[in-house]
């Protein structure tokens, strides 16, 4: 379903929100524009993930979405802890947070967030598969979507819908202390502590428990023989998967 | 955490021959690395306060060897420094060709490295002219606030 670009510019008057039936990419739309500018697309034909990755972004079946951002401490933590309330508001549907800020459910990926700063600002790329009803087949295992998990078809959020739960619930989390973001992330992500995982870093694996965030927002992976060691950047997964 | 047991965890740290260790207890953090035969000591109160994008609260873990050491006397040569705690990138990713190699001649704001922090990626950009004359990281490895990454001779 395409967005109702017209409803959702009503919603926010003011603000500057730039809508394409079909873009490259929404980061690279954005760059350049002033802090709250909004960069919308129906479809990416290049979508980026981390690490020059691709995003898949199949015309109409998601949130593709760029907004520029002030730099905010745990910014990274507080777009997640946005994400996952606005899903929670339009769909009923309860997001698990895999460090720093892969919204899950049913153990896959549902979304997905990446930040680019430069020149002072904080680019923040929000990807959110609202509507597929198949991926393909190298992402299949390890994505989903809001409709996969509805499973009562009437009554599934559009991404209109998502979209104008996303954007106050991004000003609203950005507002909040780093104490409390720390304190939301702890209590919704099942990553926080406590979970066996896989870090995956450009010098091999390492693999270990959850024991927390520290400060700072890093995570905290304890290795079986006691030993801690720091998460910088993500490539987190749930050993096994 | 008490000079005591500073002085324990260096002692510790000196007979078992450990090359560096890490201990957090409550808000204080100590790091002990040993350098040949002399230990140092590295201690890192936590804080609240947020200086830039991210806080240089929490130091890295333990990083490989730099390739080389920066040169602190030579007054031509730029240090660029990580503004933030994360993961040096030498180019957008991985297996392509790096965004600058020492020799290259650089202009204010070419792109020289991406530092990832939580997924957030900072570009880091060349602020003078000039000729990369040394890289002190590896690509994936760890950096600290304020760490060397390149050194750019000024031209």
């Amino acid at each position: 379903m395409p967005l109702d670009i017209v409803r959702i510019r009503a919603a926010f008057p003011g603000r500057r929100i730039d809508y394409y039936r079909s873009i490259d990419s929404t980061m690279r739309a954005a760059a350049g524009l002033e802090t709250g500018a909004v960069v919308l697309a129906g479809e990416q034909t290049a979508g980026q993930g981390r690490l020059g990755r691709a995003w898949h972004s199949e015309a109409g079946a998601g949130v593709y979405c760029s907004i520029v951002l002030k730099p905010a401490p745990l910014l990274t933590l507080a777009l997640g802890l946005a994400a996952r309330s606005a899903i929670l508001d339009a769909s009923g549907l309860t997001c698990d947070l895999r460090w720093p800020n892969d919204l899950m459910l049913a153990d896959k990926k549902v979304g997905g967030i990446l930040v680019q700063a430069a020149d002072g600002h904080a680019i923040a790329g929000i990807g959110i598969n609202v509507d597929q009803t198949a991926f393909p087949p190298e992402i299949a295992s390890e994505a989903t979507s809001l409709r996969l998990q509805w499973g009562r078809p009437p009554g599934l959020p559009s991404s209109t819908d998502i979209l104008l739960a996303l954007l106050p619930a991004i000003d609203r989390f950005l507002h909040r202390d780093p104490a409390s973001i720390l304190r939301l992330f702890a209590e919704a992500s099942s990553y926080a502590s406590g979970r066996r995982v896989t870090v995956r870093q450009p010098d091999g694996a390492i693999e270990g428990t959850t024991a927390g965030l520290d400060l700072s927002g890093f995570l905290i992976v304890r290795k079986d023989d006691g030993t801690d060691t720091l998460v910088l950047a993500g490539g987190v997964r749930a050993s096994g998967s | 955490m008490t000079v005591d047991e500073i002085r324990e965890l260096i002692n510790l740290a000196c007979e078992t021959g450990i090359a560096e260790l890490e201990v957090q207890r409550g808000e204080n953090r100590v790091r002990i690395r040993r350098a040949g035969f002399a230990a140092q000591q590295e201690i890192v109160v936590a804080q609240q306060s947020y200086p830039a994008a991210m806080a240089p609260a929490a130091p890295a873990p333990a990083a490989a060897e730099p390739p080389q050491e920066p040169k602190s006397a030579d007054t031509n040569l730029v240090l660029v420094k990580s503004p933030i705690v994360g993961t040096f990138y030498e180019g957008p990713s991985p297996g392509a060709p790096p965004f600058v190699r020492v020799g290259e001649r650089v202009q204010p704001g070419k792109v020289l490295c991406i530092i990832e922090s939580m997924k957030l990626m900072n570009e880091i950009e060349a602020e003078t002219a000039g000729i990369v004359e040394s890289k002190f990281v590896m690509n994936g490895q760890p950096v600290e606030y304020g760490e060397a990454l390149f050194g750019v001779r000024a031209v």
